[in-house]
């Protein structure tokens, strides 16, 4: 099957600034996507694409079509969450509801009633009035109602407190996430997603640093923690970065020997903040 | 078609103005003739009582229309520019309603809905102040305010008004969307610097005044288009016996076979639709500010 989103030399320019600089990448339908980036890194830029939002140059795919010559067509099958602040202040809950189910065909009113149903949020109420954490609650609801293949989102609770957050993630893998959906989800604070996401792909300066499944990063990436009279032979392993914490070092090694590392130490497979950090600093350097 | 509809309603939620401006404007008009000074003469000949009726309904679609005109070209600016300021664009765009579509459901309220609007409630208060006025001041102006000919005479005006004016201003719409469509900020200052800069360019380095007759031509030169100054009696204003005649009937006043083969009605649409295309292509483009 072919994939869901395909890049191909992906690239965007703002005048003489570069934000995606021939970024390759591919996700696969029934998947967590997380794209990881720090700011400025071309995450939003990458989804705009992806949405069909802004031109560019490269080859892009997704659902079959192209996003930007496309989109009207693209967004029956894929919705999206830019974050929680774009719902406009004017409108009802109510009218929302209406608009959505008029213009779009996959759109399910039941389900967007019932899930509002379980909240204090009644259809008179205008987005203005509601808070940061309802107002998610409603876009949620929106957005989980349409059947779609490809659900986007990008940094879709910032600003929220930590309970809200919590109710956003828990309603979207229990009562949206099947098999026939693939979600792409961009933010920066990884801890909150790790237990969600099925792939990650992190970006750093307009370019793809990695692009792999999470059962991938248990093979393919290893951490061990060094005492500092060995480090030397420890470095002589080739990481591709290192940590120094209370007297020790830990190194972070791809697609290394684990028979040889095990002799300095325990091997853990590193969390995914802890392999973003290493990725980007190791990149950097 | 359905799709369509449902933007034109979602422009209603958003610009409540739409009907509040002549709501509110309509309810100080009936208040004046409820409880304002009148004092009119006795009209006699039936010359006078045809010309009165007429003015009557006149003042009142100008008035409303008037009004409505500087909220539609506020509209137009803001219409592809607000939710782009407050990032709901990302949330339209979210949907599967194109770009083209949009822009058009925004052109069509401009250029036909509001309008349509201002004529329909200038209708209804002119109804409502017509009655007033007959009661209060009957003996001097009878029933010259009840004849049905002239109403529906108006009503012909008026659906001739808002087609000739949808076409005529079609430039100008164009032009305040594709700044809506294109400014970072200050949607008011790019709307008329841009011009008025071409303006003072020609004016200091050609001496002559080619943008400026052609915008004031766009600007003021519709009734001159859309209007038969010779065909029956025209508008006449006789100073010295203070006196004001109007054509018989308004069908000899509207000249649409004219206004349609007017090179400057032809010239200025296709421009209209040159830059209604430029606003669709940023519409596009541009997300969030």
């Amino acid at each position: 099957m072919a994939p869901l989103i395909e890049a191909h030399d992906l690239t965007k320019k703002y005048g003489a600034q570069v934000a995606l600089d021939r970024a390759n990448l591919s996700v696969e339908a029934g998947r967590i996507v997380g794209l990881i980036g720090p700011n400025g890194a071309g995450k939003t830029t990458a989804l705009r694409a992806i949405l069909g939002l802004t031109s560019y140059e490269g080859r892009l795919s997704v659902l079959g079509r192209d996003p930007f010559r496309e989109r009207t067509a693209l967004m029956q099958d894929a919705c999206f969450i830019a974050d929680v602040a774009v719902l406009p202040s004017w409108l009802r809950v109510d009218q929302a509801i209406d608009f959505v189910a008029a213009v779009h065909p996959r759109f399910r009113r039941d389900r967007a009633t019932g899930f509002l149903a379980k909240t204090q949020i009644t259809g008179n109420r205008r987005m203005r009035e509601l808070s940061k954490g309802m107002k998610t609650q409603v876009h949620l609801a929106l957005t989980m109602a349409i059947d779609a293949k490809l659900f986007v989102l990008d940094e879709p609770t910032l600003g929220l407190d930590i309970l809200a957050r919590r109710t956003f993630y828990d309603a979207l893998v229990n009562d949206y996430m099947d098999e026939t959906r693939t979600i792409l989800i961009t933010t920066h604070q990884v801890e909150e997603v790790e237990n969600l996401l099925t792939d990650l792909i992190f970006i750093d300066k307009g370019r793809i640093v990695l692009d792999t499944s999470l059962e991938d990063v248990a093979t393919r990436f290893v951490t061990v923690a060094v005492a500092s009279d060995r480090l030397e032979a420890g470095r002589a392993q080739k990481p591709f970065y290192e940590r120094h914490i209370l007297g020790k070092s830990e190194l972070y090694f791809e697609n290394a020997d684990r028979e040889k590392l095990a002799a300095f130490g325990e091997l853990h497979t590193p969390s995914v903040a802890d392999l973003f950090v290493a990725k980007l600093s190791g990149s950097a350097a | 078609m359905n799709t369509n509809l449902w933007l034109i309603r979602r422009e209603f939620w958003e610009n409540r103005a739409i009907w509040i401006i002549p709501a509110v404007f309509g309810a100080l008009l009936i208040l004046t003739a409820l409880f304002g000074h009148m004092n009119l003469p006795t009209l006699i000949s039936p010359d006078e009582i045809h010309t009165f009726g007429a003015a009557f309904l006149v003042v009142f679609g100008l008035m409303f229309y008037s009004v409505m005109s500087l909220y539609a070209t506020w509209y137009l600016l803001d219409c592809l520019y607000a939710d782009r300021k407050d990032r709901s664009i990302l949330f339209w765009k979210s949907l599967p309603v194109s770009d083209t579509n949009t822009v058009l459901s925004k052109l069509i309220v401009a250029l036909i809905v509001i309008p349509v609007v201002s004529f329909v409630t200038a209708d209804l208060t002119a109804l409502l102040a017509a009655f007033i006025v007959s009661i209060r001041m009957r003996a001097s102006i009878g029933a010259a305010l009840w004849q049905p000919d002239l109403w529906l005479q108006m009503q012909v005006l008026w659906i001739y008004a808002v087609f000739a004016a949808a076409i005529w201003y079609l430039p100008v719409a164009g032009w305040l969307m594709l700044v809506s469509a294109w400014a970072k900020r200050a949607v008011i200052l790019w709307s008329f610097m841009p011009p008025l800069a071409l303006y003072i360019v020609e004016r200091w380095f050609l001496g002559s005044n080619v943008v400026g007759r052609v915008i004031g031509i766009r600007l003021t030169g519709l009734p001159a288009v859309a209007l038969n100054p010779s065909g029956g009696k025209s508008w006449h204003v006789d100073a010295a016996t203070d006196t004001l005649s109007l054509p018989s009937s308004v069908l000899h006043f509207i000249n649409p076979l004219g206004f349609l083969s007017n090179p400057q009605t032809l010239i200025g649409a296709a421009v209209g639709v040159v830059l209604i295309i430029g606003a669709i292509q940023l519409r596009m483009r541009r997300s969030e500010i």
